[in-house]
């Protein structure tokens, strides 16, 4: 295991960023940070760095406790959602930052910063200041400067946060396929679930402090932990007294399979090759159901007609305890 | 951007200009006029009084003395004021915009009260080690810093502000210490911050009349500044010099702030 938090927390005053934090992040992967804003995701990342103290607990990196270590020290490559570049070097000098720090020779510096330029695909523009790069090229020359002191972690704090959707999606694929060429222990922070399951080897879900679930992609949206978790990680709907995803629900136009409930169809909406539905039971609950276009045609479902719904085999099912209480 | 009607635009212009040309233009020109009344005349006299030479060394070296430690207190007030969070931070600085609001006069007398060496607070003690600071180089250095203390700090602060600490962030994580972030990164995005605050500094420091009146005690060829020689001249009847010594006074604000302008890049590249 790479890096292992053991007991962490933080407070900003009264506010608890994490409470007792533990989680071992593994050698070579690529592990997602995901939750909502303010639930301490970005606070455990900066723990890792050294760029915050953690209250109490403990930081281990590659087996050397790094709790009281200063970030210089901890040879961490980081990248912020605004770039932080050196706004009065050129792209070639911030690349060589650490290099230089590190007192490397000439040479050795040149043929570095060369060869990372290329990898983040910045080469000509090794003499431009950061001022004539776009956003997307800013966070690639980013990366290159943090990759380049070969760093045993590298940590990226919202690292496509500021960009727009298509730069976003490109620098996505591109960062995955970066990890596959350079298989460098890499820990980034996101609030978008899309951006984790598309990219990371492996997700934690952290929330309100505390870390909810730790997982593969597949296993997190397959089998999450609790209720927070399913409804983070994808469309979430209420039969009955358990939740699930609209699409793990059966329609049938009888009641032919055990356990059906029936429903009347109250709204359906077409998007492209799925049709959404919202159908309304008996007890006055509102299930959102999501299928085929095929199957809704084979079905002859239209807005009015009765339903039986039913949790189709193999479906990730939570118990929903928050409504039974409060409803 | 509002845009004026033409006729409307032109009397805006006409206004500022005639404001700023009644307040700083026009004294200026007299002044300079009068220093070359008799062409070279004034200046040769002036040149020729040993105690006016000496006035113009002392002035610009008190000067260089308050602009290079008022350089460095400013920075590091500054990076004190945006980096860190300690109690007493709002008093802190509220005080050292105190000296902008305080006439000159009023702190020249606040340093006599606490240095002199008959009866202030340090004065004798410090005085017993020989180290003489009122009617002498240290207090007149002393009250320029006073007087100048803002300047540096107030234009720091705000580009401080703005870049943040991201940037200082990034340097740490790439195994900077603070010494290396402050030198390849700090320093050089407020640089033209501090030439700017430098250039103030400088520019008040060597005008600077009151206080430097009462701590130096105007001594004429030992402790007299070159403001003080152009107030003596003139009530001594030498008008003439008084312009002459004016003049250089203003010649040398004028070559600062023309060679920081030249220096400065354009905007764009910032």
């Amino acid at each position: 295991m790479s890096i292992e938090i053991k007991n962490v927390n933080k407070r900003f005053g009264d506010f608890v960023a994490l409470e007792d934090v533990n989680v071992s992040l593994p050698t070579g992967q690529l592990t997602a940070l995901l939750g909502p804003s303010g639930g301490g995701k970005s606070t455990l990342l900066r723990i890792i760095a050294g760029l915050e103290r953690a209250d109490a607990g403990t930081v281990n990196i590659e087996g050397v406790d790094a709790t009281r270590m200063s970030p210089q020290k901890r040879n961490v490559g980081f990248v912020f959602q605004h770039y932080a570049v050196f706004k009065h070097m050129t792209v070639a000098k911030n690349v060589a930052f650490g290099l230089e720090i590190r007192r490397k020779p000439k040479d050795e510096v040149r043929a570095r910063v060369d060869e990372l330029l290329r990898l983040v695909h910045l080469s000509q523009f090794a003499d431009r200041l950061p001022s004539q790069l776009s956003g997307g090229q800013r966070q690639r020359m980013a990366l290159a400067r943090a990759l380049a002191v070969q760093p045993k972690v590298l940590l990226l704090d919202e690292p496509f946060g500021a960009l727009d959707a298509k730069v976003r999606k490109e620098l996505r694929d591109w960062l995955r396929r970066l990890h596959d060429e350079v298989p460098v222990t890499t820990v980034f922070v996101t609030h978008d679930q899309e951006e984790a399951m598309e990219v990371a080897d492996e997700i934690v879900v952290i929330n309100d402090g505390r870390i909810e679930q730790v997982g593969t992609p597949d296993s997190l949206y397959d089998a999450p932990a609790n209720d927070f978790v399913m409804g983070f990680l994808g469309e979430v709907t209420q039969l009955g007294e358990v939740r699930l995803r609209p699409h793990d629900i059966e329609i049938t136009r009888s009641p032919d399979l055990a356990g059906g409930t029936s429903a009347d169809i109250l709204r359906l909406t077409r998007v492209g090759f799925e049709v959404r539905l919202v159908a309304g039971t008996e007890e006055g609950q509102e299930v959102s159901v999501v299928t085929t276009r095929s199957h809704a045609r084979a079905l002859a479902l239209e807005e009015g007609e009765r339903i039986w719904l039913t949790p189709s085999s193999g479906a990730a099912i939570v118990p929903a305890m928050k409504s039974l209480l409060v409803g | 951007m509002v845009s004026l009607p033409l006729p409307a635009r032109w009397a805006v212009r006409l206004v500022v200009l005639a404001y700023v040309f009644l307040l700083v233009g026009w004294p200026m020109i007299t002044l300079v006029q009068n220093a070359f009344a008799d062409g070279l005349e004034s200046f040769r006299a002036a040149f020729s009084d040993p105690d006016v030479t000496h006035s113009l060394i002392v002035t610009i070296e008190i000067s260089l003395w308050a602009v290079a430690i008022n350089t460095v207190f400013g920075v590091g007030m500054g990076l004190l004021l945006v980096r860190y969070e300690f109690p007493g931070k709002r008093a802190l600085s509220a005080l050292i915009d105190l000296p902008m609001s305080v006439s000159p006069v009023v702190i020249g007398l606040a340093l006599l009260l606490v240095y002199n060496g008959r009866n202030g607070w340090f004065g004798p003690s410090l005085e017993s080690h020989g180290i003489v600071v009122i009617f002498n180089s240290p207090g007149m250095i002393m009250a320029t810093c006073f007087v100048a203390l803002p300047l540096v700090v107030r234009e720091v602060v705000p580009v401080l502000e703005e870049i943040g600490d991201d940037q200082e962030q990034a340097a740490r994580s790439l195994g900077a210490g603070a010494v290396q972030v402050l030198r390849r990164v700090t320093l050089p995005a407020i640089k033209w911050a501090v030439v700017y605050g430098v250039v103030l500094t400088l520019a008040r420091s060597l005008g600077e009349f009151g206080a430097l009146k009462i701590v130096s005690g105007n001594l004429t060829g030992q402790t007299q500044t070159a403001p003080l020689v152009v107030e003596q001249k003139y009530n001594n009847f030498a008008q003439g010099e008084a312009y002459a010594v004016s003049f250089i006074l203003v010649l040398i604000s004028v070559l600062c702030i023309l060679v920081v302008s030249l220096l400065r890049p354009k905007e764009s590249a910032s």
